[in-house]
């Protein structure tokens, strides 16, 4: 009997065929649109922590307090000692040195009299002084839009709509003028090597990018800085296992009377994250659960309507001496087949683009010049471990509902009228 | 042998805060091998009595026995095996299943049934030749005329040899030449296999093959006629 009835669904394309294809569109646009949302929403996070918060944050509690006001002189010291600790103790994270500061940038003439003048944001990492991960992690290579990246000490980069305000060209010299960490004025000349475009109007507005090893120089910070961050591997953040490594810091290292102790702050606890995370884990889950009940309505139309252009062959099965149930039973096993086949190709479908989109990305830089947050420059979805479900909800669930629901239609009904209904 | 016996059978539906009465108090009889028809006008309960009789449906009042089976004690299970397995039934537009061939179509009674596979071949290529199709058993229904999807029709409804045959105006879709051709193969079968045949038609050329003539009106019989003679001419 299974047989006979498999062999009319495979030969009736109305059945059979329309369905899956249909099922297995609602489901790849599920999971594609899934990944997408978790991919851009993901992006602007992956941004902030690259440019700014890391994962984990190591800092001095006061430097803590007072983390806008970018205070160099609460800095965290012996950084290489406790660098080298947290390699050891952590060694699943990647830790990276960074210092923040402020000045003016001026641009002298021939004579070293000022000809132009402006405020600049720095930002000291492991431009050539660390093993190379720094300049990828920020996608520095890919964001110079003119010069190229420093090489050698006292060399520095520039955002590129400060050197436009600043008119400088590569290989021009710029002088920073700012204050150590100990409140002495600091002066020290960079040749420019390269503008860049980091698709941030903070960053591209302002920035002074140099090394760390420049940064402990020039503010006088001999093995200081002002942030030590970690990465997870693969720059993927885990909240959970940023609470746990924080916890762990915090319990080994926090000293309640010592405010210059350090303290370990995961990505979430910084800069409002908390909220935006929540926000967009909040947005996701509507954006992504409207999608799925919109496709579960679809679906479960097209089931229904399937059921219901059956009535006609449920009622000759009637009236051949199959029972109701057989027939409910039948029509259930039709949908989870249907389903299950349109859910399966539809999951591989999505999660294909998905990850093609994940791999190539959109490039949206001409759209976020003007930008005034931290956006990322490119959009890729992210294929993350519930797409591989996700799409069964309409796929298959809301199939086998609509499916259900025409063959309640059945069952409530006395046979004689069923009967007629059927227009028999 | 009495096969079918209707006692007192009211069939009321509810029609708004009313109802509607499509069977009146009716009590009627059949026997084995007879070929017989209800005749009326629309409305005059001819389908419903064919339902009743057919376990689809129940009646509202009275007793209705068909087969040794009491039709409204049956559940809808019990129902379902009377109608398997002794009741046949042909319907105006052939009701075939398109995406089987006409094998696959005799075939499915057989199915619910549950018969291996070497008897529901023989039975169903028996029942193709007592229609005249055994050649045309793996034809596809889309390529059969008119009077060839209603011999299917009938070839499926008789593969399980049931004891009745309800056909509800098996005529209406077929000219006069295919009216008279797949009349001619009931009587056949009917004397042949002692099946009791119950029509419902409006259709005098399928009257002309009846022996015995039922007319309803508003639910009641208003003639109950045994025509002798023609039994003789077959």
């Amino acid at each position: 009997m299974i047989h006979f009835l498999l062999k009319g669904l495979l030969r009736d394309k109305n059945r059979s065929l329309f369905p899956i294809i249909i099922v297995s569109i609602g489901v790849a646009l599920t999971v594609f649109l899934s990944g997408y949302i978790k991919g851009v929403m993901g992006d602007m996070i992956d941004t902030t922590a690259k440019f700014d918060t890391g994962h984990v944050k190591v800092m001095t509690r006061a430097y803590a307090k007072n983390i806008d006001q970018m205070p160099n002189d609460l800095a965290l010291m012996g950084v290489e000692k406790l660098t080298k600790e947290l390699a050891r103790k952590y060694p699943e994270v990647t830790w990276v040195k960074r210092i923040k500061f402020t000045g003016l940038l001026d641009v002298p003439d021939d004579k070293g009299e000022t000809i132009r003048q402006g405020p600049a944001m720095g930002l000291a990492i492991g431009l050539f002084s660390g093993s190379g991960r720094e300049v990828a992690r920020m996608n520095i290579k890919n964001s110079i839009k003119a010069g190229k990246i420093p090489e050698n000490p006292g060399e520095a980069l520039i955002g590129i709509e400060l050197a436009q305000k600043l008119k400088l060209k590569p290989k021009d010299i710029v002088t920073y003028l700012g204050s150590t960490m100990n409140g002495s004025m600091a002066f020290m000349n960079f040749i420019v090597t390269g503008f860049v475009r980091f698709g941030s109007q903070s960053l591209d507005k302002g920035a002074i990018i140099i090394d760390i090893f420049d940064a402990q120089e020039m503010l006088d910070m001999p093995d200081a800085c002002g942030e030590i961050l970690g990465f997870f591997e693969n720059n993927v953040y885990f909240d959970s296992k940023a609470q746990i490594l924080a916890s762990a810091f915090n319990t080994e290292y926090f000293d309640e009377s010592e405010e210059f102790s350090p303290v370990m702050v995961r990505l979430k606890d910084q800069a409002n994250l908390a909220y935006y995370m929540d926000y967009v884990d909040l947005y996701t889950m509507i954006f992504v659960g409207i999608f799925v009940i919109a496709m579960s309505v679809v679906l479960w139309n097209t089931g229904l309507l399937g059921g219901l252009r059956r009535y006609q062959e449920f009622g000759i099965r009637l009236a051949l001496g199959e029972s109701k149930d057989m027939i409910f039973r039948s029509l259930i096993i039709e949908a989870l087949l249907i389903g299950t086949t349109g859910s399966v190709l539809g999951t591989i479908i999505g999660l294909i683009a998905t990850w093609i989109l994940q791999v190539h990305g959109i490039d949206i830089s001409s759209m976020t010049a003007n930008s005034t947050i931290m956006v990322p420059s490119i959009i890729r979805s992210k294929v993350t471990p519930d797409l591989f479900y996700i799409g069964f909800i309409p796929g298959l669930f809301a199939m086998v509902l609509g499916n259900l629901l025409a063959g309640i239609g059945i069952f409530k009904r006395q046979t004689a009228q069923l009967f007629k209904e059927l227009e028999i | 042998m009495k096969i079918i016996s209707v006692e007192n059978v009211v069939k009321c539906f509810p029609v708004g805060d009313g109802k509607f009465t499509a069977l009146d108090h009716i009590s009627l009889d059949f026997f084995t091998g007879e070929f017989a028809g209800l005749v009326g006008p629309s409305g005059s309960g001819k389908t419903t009595l064919l339902n009743i009789i057919g376990s689809l449906d129940k009646p509202s009042k009275g007793k209705a026995q068909v087969a040794g089976k009491d039709i409204e004690a049956l559940t809808h299970k019990q129902a379902a095996q009377l109608r398997n397995h002794s009741i046949g039934f042909i319907f105006q537009v052939f009701n075939l299943l398109p995406v089987y061939t006409v094998f696959e179509n005799v075939e499915f009674a057989l199915l619910l049934q549950k018969k291996p596979w070497h008897e529901r071949k023989k039975a169903v290529m028996d029942a193709l030749e007592w229609v005249g199709l055994e050649n045309m058993a793996d034809k596809k229904i889309s390529k059969l005329s008119g009077g060839e999807s209603q011999r299917v029709a009938i070839a499926r409804a008789m593969v399980k040899r049931p004891r009745i045959m309800l056909a509800d105006e098996p005529s209406a879709n077929l000219d006069a030449k295919n009216t008279h051709s797949i009349m001619e193969t009931m009587k056949t079968l009917n004397q042949e296999f002692k099946t009791t045949f119950l029509f419902s038609t409006h259709d005098e050329k399928v009257m002309q093959y009846l022996d015995r003539i039922i007319h309803l009106e508003d639910g009641k019989v208003v003639k109950d006629e045994i025509i002798t003679s023609r039994k003789e001419d077959f």
